[in-house]
Order: structure tokens, then C-alpha cells, then sequence
């Protein structure tokens, strides 16, 4: 809690703050549960990137993937899903298998593999923020990366040629873009009023669909067709990123923001404080357990549930 | 075309391919190939299920099993849940859209976990592909072929493996993660009879599939199976699917003579 935290990952553009969907999702998980992130933005510098982003270094320690970033600001007591029941816990992680199974290759696709996309777009911007010699190297290799794992997940018999491997892999995504809208329904985030994990996932896959401008723009055509998933990638943008749609970050916000995510982290330390004398007095036969409820940044930033004090 | 199978009644002489039961078949294999004929038999479509050592070969994507219906051959659970769906049988349609995409969720959760479990489990452990998978997987043939496929196929699998992030997990990672997912699904089922209450859909065919076959599977250690018994109402699950559409049945593969010992569930 204490502990400074640090995340590098990659940079944003067209509005976002990340292109980068694995850093996205980690950046809109730690707005959602208010953790404290120091985030690098990986620009032309030798700190070149090493291994796969986003990264978070905590003290001594330094953690690779979301999934496992994401346990461990938990375990730093920054959860986003504290009011989720265990049904909705599992649900989330069917929908992230769904995300990660049927609209994950053809976003690697859009980016990486179609070839005007990443000629004129993908290779230039992920060039220019890789220093010299790397920018020569990486872009093809993510590149390669990515056409690899298409074509081993989703490749082979029937399918023998890349155009019906893409066939297959936009027809995929397609479907889990419309079972994603209908799962959402009119609600604000997927688990009603509050966002959690699984907001923070559908976040990183879906914004870098709907906002960067490609040649070849066959997902983001059909995502605009929801407009259920674009009101909810746009709340998310404004009200957590507080970016306004052109991208622009407005100013004077930034100090009340700061003040807000301090006045969070002491409440969430004191109401950890609280939790651990509740655990002690728990243990002890004569006092009745109490609830308590930590306080999470919620839309709008007002707070949401007030705390239950525990009364001696 | 697929207006004239559509049209074609489901055939007495339905076939469902796989390896050969007691020498060759691997854990992933089975437990696709049980999906299937749980899926079927929820479905009241009767098949018999044919043993063949060339079975991976005959298949039109090389995965396991297929089915032979009329002149049509369909391999994989997505694929014949559809092809089953143009015949007009199907257990999702009482669905509503919510609960349909509730459903792929979940399906999709076991094959991205489970499935990736198993297939590291008997592929990337080394004392499990030594002593189980390698004498397995090249059994109906002849030395040097036997080492020759499986060498070759363990080297698609770990490809794969490391295409998607698994390759540098451990074993007791792969455990974690089947732990998770089978929390995940034990949440969901919950105390109702099937997934979606009561009635049961391809999800209960799949999950009955894999967890059954984890269940009642022979490895090297028991760490797999022990992670599924630690949830009550999945072992119940698979018990009662097993009664409710598996005994009484002949299912013998057409190679053995005797019915081979019925797999029933242990303690």
C-alpha cells in the first residue's frame, strides 16, 4: 500500500491513453479500484522495453502480465470487484476467456498482421517511440509474434490458407463483439453501477478497436454498429481518464484529481486499518462481526457507500 | 449442401471416431470425444462410437472426434453442435440472448483453461509425456514410427504452448489455473441440477466431458483429479450426467469384443 508503484507500458493516441490493449486494461483497473500507479510511457529513450509491457515494479518486485499485475493490486487491497458475487467472479473470467479466445486474434490481426494497417500505421507509431537500433527489430518482431499465434491457435485444417483464417477469425470476433453488446444490454458497466475486472478487460480489447484510425477498418465498422459498446468505451474515456473525446486532458482537473486519489488512499488505509482490528475483534467471543465497506472512486468521482464505523 | 442435409433425417448408422480406448487415446482426446457423445446423447441422437488407431488422420482438421452422419463428416464439438443445429436438434434455443452468450463464455473458459491444462499436462510435463503420453500416443505402430509421431506432435503442442504464453508456466501454475476454473464453475453451477437449470445444453455436455474424464483418468499423480474433487457439486454433476445418460448404454467400440471395464466414478 505504502510501496511507490510504477507501470511502463505503452503510450496513447487517438484519445487513448494506451494503443496497447494489455496495458489499457491494467491502466482503467488501477483508475477503477483508485490504486496509485506512476505510469511511464515508453517513449524514444534507451530504456528500452524489455520483455513484454506493461510491466509494474513495486520496490523489488516486478510482475509481467495483467492477470498477475492485476492479483497483485488486489493484494494491495486495490479491488475493483470487493462488491461482486462469486457467480459474477466467475463469470468474469468466462467473458475474459471469450475476450481472449474469439476477439483476440482478430484484434492482433487489425494491428499487426493486415498488412496496409501495420505498413502505414502500426510500424511508424510503435517505430518512433522504440529507440534506434530496437525500432529496426521489434515492430517486425511483435509482428511475427502475433501471425504466429494466429496461426497456431486458429490455423490448420479445414482452414488452409490465410484468407480463411481470417475468414474464420473476423466471423469470431464479429459474434463475440455482438454477444459482449447484448451481455451489456443498457446497463453502464457489465456488473451494474460500479466498473470492475471484467469492465477493465472489455475496456483494453475494445478501445484500441473503436478509436485508432486504420486503412483497413472492418472490426471497427461493425463495433460502431453497437452503440451500446461505444457509449461505454466513451463513458469509461471521460470519466475515468478524464480525457474528453478530442484526446485533450482538460486542465484544473488534475489537482482536484490528485487531492481526490489521496483522500481515497487514506480512506482505503484506514478502513484496512479497521478491517485488521475487526479481524482481532472477531476472534474474541463477545462482539457481534461487523461489515465494512472500503471506499472506491466511483463514476463522477463522489463517493459511493459510506463506511461503517465500528463503535467500541 | 447444407439445405440437402438439413433436410436428411439423422441416420440409424451414425459413427463417432476416436483412438483406440484402452492403448492409445490421451486425456484431451477422451475428453473431447466424451463431450461430444454426452452432447448427442443429451441431444437423443443415437451413435455408435468406432475405435480406430488412424483416427486423428481421418479427421477433416486433424482433431479428435468426428462424426460420420450420411455422407457428412464433422469433426469438433463447435462444429457439430451446429451441424446438429441444422438438423433441427438443439438443446440452447430455450435460451435467451444473455444466457446464449453467458453459455460461449463458459465454454470458451473451459477449452482456454482445462483443455490448455490438459494438453500441457500430457504434452510439456516431462515425467507424464516419458512415461504416459509417448508409449501411448505412438502404440499402434511400430518402432521407430511410434517415437517419430510423437516427437512430432510434442513439438506442434509445445509451439502452440509458447504461442500463447503457457510455455513458461509451471506445473503448479496449470494446477492454479484449474483450480480457478473449476471454482469458476462451481459457482456457476451452484446447487441447480445443470448449468442453465433444468435442462442441459452443450456447456453441461463439455464440462461433463473434461471434468469426468480428469476424474476418473490414471496420471502419474492424482494432483489433477484431487483439484476437481475438491468441489462437491461438480463431482455430483458428473455423477449425474454419467447416470442419467450413460449407463444402460452399449457403447463398445467396435474393434474391442468385451465391453471393457466400466469407468465409473471412484469413491
Amino acid at each position: 500500500m505504502a510501496a511507490p508503484m510504477e507501470l511502463s507500458c505503452w503510450g496513447g493516441d487517438w484519445g487513448l491513453p494506451s494503443l496497447h490493449p494489455e496495458s489499457l486494461t491494467v491502466m482503467a483497473y488501477a483508475k477503477f479500484s483508485g490504486a496509485p500507479l506512476t505510469v511511464n510511457t515508453i517513449n524514444n529513450s534507451w530504456r528500452a522495453p524489455k520483455g513484454d509491457l506493461p510491466v509494474l515494479v513495486s520496490e523489488d518486485t516486478v510482475i509481467s502480465q495483467p492477470a498477475k499485475i492485476l492479483n497483485f493490486l488486489r493484494k494491495q487491497k486495490y479491488n475493483a470487484d470487493y462488491d461482486l458475487s462469486a457467480k459474477q467472479g466467475a463469470d468474469t473470467l468466462a467473458y475474459i476467456a471469450l475476450l481472449e479466445e474469439k476477439l483476440l486474434p482478430a484484434l492482433l490481426h487489425t494491428f499487426w498482421v493486415e498488412a496496409e494497417n501495420y505498413c502505414s500505421v502500426t510500424k511508424p507509431w510503435f517505430a518512433s517511440r522504440i529507440a534506434f537500433p530496437l525500432r529496426l527489430y521489434l515492430p517486425g518482431k511483435m509482428s511475427r509474434e502475433a501471425l504466429n499465434r494466429i496461426l497456431l491457435t486458429k490455423g490448420g485444417p479445414p482452414l488452409y490458407s490465410l484468407t480463411e483464417v481470417e475468414a474464420q477469425i473476423y466471423r469470431d470476433a464479429k459474434e463475440c463483439l455482438n454477444l459482449l453488446s447484448k451481455r451489456l444490454g443498457t446497463s453502464q458497466f457489465f456488473f451494474g453501477d460500479t466498473p470492475t475486472t471484467l469492465d477493465a478487460f472489455v475496456f483494453g480489447f475494445l478501445a484500441p478497436i473503436y478509436k485508432v484510425c486504420f486503412p483497413r477498418v472492418q472490426l471497427q465498422e461493425h463495433l460502431k454498429q453497437l452503440p451500446n459498446l461505444c457509449r461505454f468505451c466513451d463513458d469509461i474515456l471521460t470519466c475515468y481518464f478524464r480525457l474528453t473525446v478530442s484526446g485533450r486532458s482538460p486542465a484544473g482537473q488534475d489537482t482536484a484529481d490528485a487531492n481526490l486519489q489521496k483522500l481515497t488512499q487514506l480512506v482505503n488505509k484506514e478502513s484496512n486499518l479497521i478491517e485488521k482490528m475487526d479481524d482481532n475483534l472477531r476472534r474474541s467471543p463477545q462482539h457481534p462481526p461487523r461489515k465494512l465497506t472500503t471506499l472506491k472512486l466511483a463514476a463522477g468521482g463522489e463517493e459511493s457507500s459510506p463506511m461503517s464505523r465500528l463503535s467500541p | 449442401s447444407s439445405l440437402s442435409t438439413a433436410a436428411e433425417p439423422w441416420p440409424e448408422n451414425a459413427a463417432l471416431y476416436q483412438q483406440l480406448k484402452e492403448e492409445q487415446i490421451l486425456l484431451s482426446d477422451n475428453a473431447s470425444s466424451l463431450a461430444v457423445q454426452a452432447f448427442l446423447q443429451m441431444c437423443n441422437l443415437p451413435i455408435r462410437v468406432i475405435c480406430r488407431a488412424n483416427a486423428e488422420y481421418m479427421s477433416p482438421s486433424g482433431k479428435l472426434p468426428f462424426i460420420h452422419v450420411g455422407n457428412q463428416v464433422v469433426s469438433e464439438l463447435g462444429p457439430i453442435v451446429q451441424f446438429v443445429k441444422a438438423k433441427g436438434h438443439s438443446l440452447s434455443d430455450g435460451l435467451d440472448e444473455v444466457q446464449k452468450a453467458e453459455m460461449k463464455a463458459y465454454m470458451e473458459l473451459v477449452n482456454n483453461m482445462l483443455l490448455t491444462a490438459e494438453l500441457y499436462l500430457q504434452w510439456c510435463d516431462d515425467v507424464t509425456v516419458e512415461e504416459i503420453t509417448h508409449p501411448r500416443y505412438g502404440s499402434p505402430y511400430p518402432w521407430p514410427l511410434n517415437r517419430i509421431l510423437s516427437y512430432q506432435k510434442q513439438w506442434e503442442v509445445r509451439r502452440k504452448m509458447k504461442a500463447i504464453g503457457w510455455a513458461g508456466k509451471t506445473l503448479e501454475q496449470v494446477l492454479e489455473d484449474v483450480d480457478q476454473c473449476c471454482h469458476a464453475l462451481s459457482q456457476r453451477l451452484g446447487t441447480q441440477p445443470y448449468f442453465f437449470n433444468k435442462q442441459p445444453t452443450e456447456l453441461d455436455a463439455l464440462v461433463f466431458g473434461h471434468l469426468f474424464t480428469i476424474l476418473t483418468t490414471q496420471l502419474i499423480t492424482d494432483e489433477l483429479s484431487e483439484k476437481v474433487k475438491n468441489y462437491s457439486n461438480l463431482t455430483a454433476f458428473c455423477r449425474r450426467i454419467e447416470q442419467q445418460y450413460f449407463e444402460g448404454h452399449d457403447k463398445d467400440c467396435s474393434t474391442i469384443a468385451a465391453r471393457s471395464s466400466k469407468r465409473s466414478l471412484l469413491r
